[in-house]
């Protein structure tokens, strides 16, 4: 597997959970959400597809959308995470804590990778 | 900022082309909603964005940045078609659903060929259940000049015998549900499998 592969598999992998802290503190919209993500990792290449992925956690609960009219010239969709989105992000914390504490010793265990 | 008239008529290219895509396999109030949201994501870019010194080129960046139309349509697409076939079960949705994998890739195309072939012999034979009692003399077991060609409905002819009886119509029907339920069974399956597929593919 190519370091490409490896990199899109881990960025993919990581981007639900992405999402889910990005909203922990308050409701944002589809284009700020991009905007915290942005500032903080290089998760989203195409910011059109992280709409669908949007859709797909409010569909599965984890998240509920409501449109707002009120502070911009044009109406914006803000996402919240209600309570099973907040018990999935929780449980994804505790399973990414774990998983990158065994990842760091077992790097440091081989000498820093090198 | 303001679009031009010309700035403006891209964007509704570009919403008009992603309605158009999203339109072929999503109900209309989902189909409203995405390209709403597009267009907000759009109008809150373009906002911010520097016309000067060239709004085209400003205004090609943030659609390049989004994407192009078919791509977002993908996205929401083939998911929600494939979640709507496994939630409600229902033959429309599960039929949809393969027809849309089959137009994508040559191994959904393959699928989707089997799982037809499936549901189009189940219901054959389900058929020729129904239409055994009214013409019971041409459904059954075509022998042609003593050698079986095939089970169905066929014309007396000289050299073709049809052997037919009173099991003709449990069997049509036994195979034919059994042929229809399997295929269904396997296509729930598969949409199942394509679903865990979307979902650790989804790349933003």
């Amino acid at each position: 597997m190519s370091l490409d592969v490896w990199n899109e598999q881990l960025r993919r992998g990581a981007l639900e959970f992405a999402i889910l802290l990005t909203l922990a503190p308050a409701a944002r919209y589809g284009l700020e959400i991009i905007r915290h993500l942005e500032s903080f990792t290089d998760l989203v290449i195409t910011e059109g597809t992280i709409y669908p992925l949007l859709a797909r956690l409010t569909r599965d609960g984890a998240l509920r959308a409501e449109w707002s009219a009120a502070e911009s010239p044009h109406p914006r969709k803000y996402y919240t995470l209600t309570s099973c989105g907040r018990r999935r992000l929780d449980e994804m914390t505790t399973h990414w804590q774990e998983f990158s504490a065994k990842i760091d010793r077992l790097v440091d265990a081989s000498g820093g990778g090198r | 900022m303001t679009l031009s008239d010309s700035g403006e008529a891209r964007v509704r290219g570009y919403l008009y082309v992603l309605e158009r895509s999203l339109r072929s396999s999503l109900p209309p109030a989902v189909v409203a909603d995405a390209v709403r949201e597009v267009e907000s994501h759009i109008r809150e870019r373009v906002a911010e964005m520097d016309p000067l010194p060239d709004e085209r080129a400003a205004l090609e960046r943030v659609l390049a940045a989004l994407g192009t139309p078919t791509r977002v349509a993908r996205g929401y697409s083939l998911e929600l078609s494939v979640e709507e076939a496994l939630t409600t079960g229902r033959l429309t949705a599960t039929l949809r659903a393969i027809w849309l994998m089959a137009t994508k890739t040559a191994a959904g195309f393959l699928a989707a060929l089997v799982l037809f072939t499936g549901y189009v012999t189940g219901g054959a034979f389900v058929l020729l259940a129904a239409m055994q009692p009214f013409m019971p003399d041409r459904i059954g077991l075509i022998v042609v000049d003593g050698v079986p060609h095939g089970f169905g409905m066929r014309d007396a002819a000289p050299g073709v015998e049809i052997v037919s009886g009173w099991w003709v119509l449990p069997l049509c029907l036994v195979l034919g549900l059994t042929a229809l339920v399997l295929t269904q069974k396997g296509a729930r399956t598969w949409l199942r499998w394509i679903r865990t597929r979307i979902r650790t593919k989804e790349s933003p």
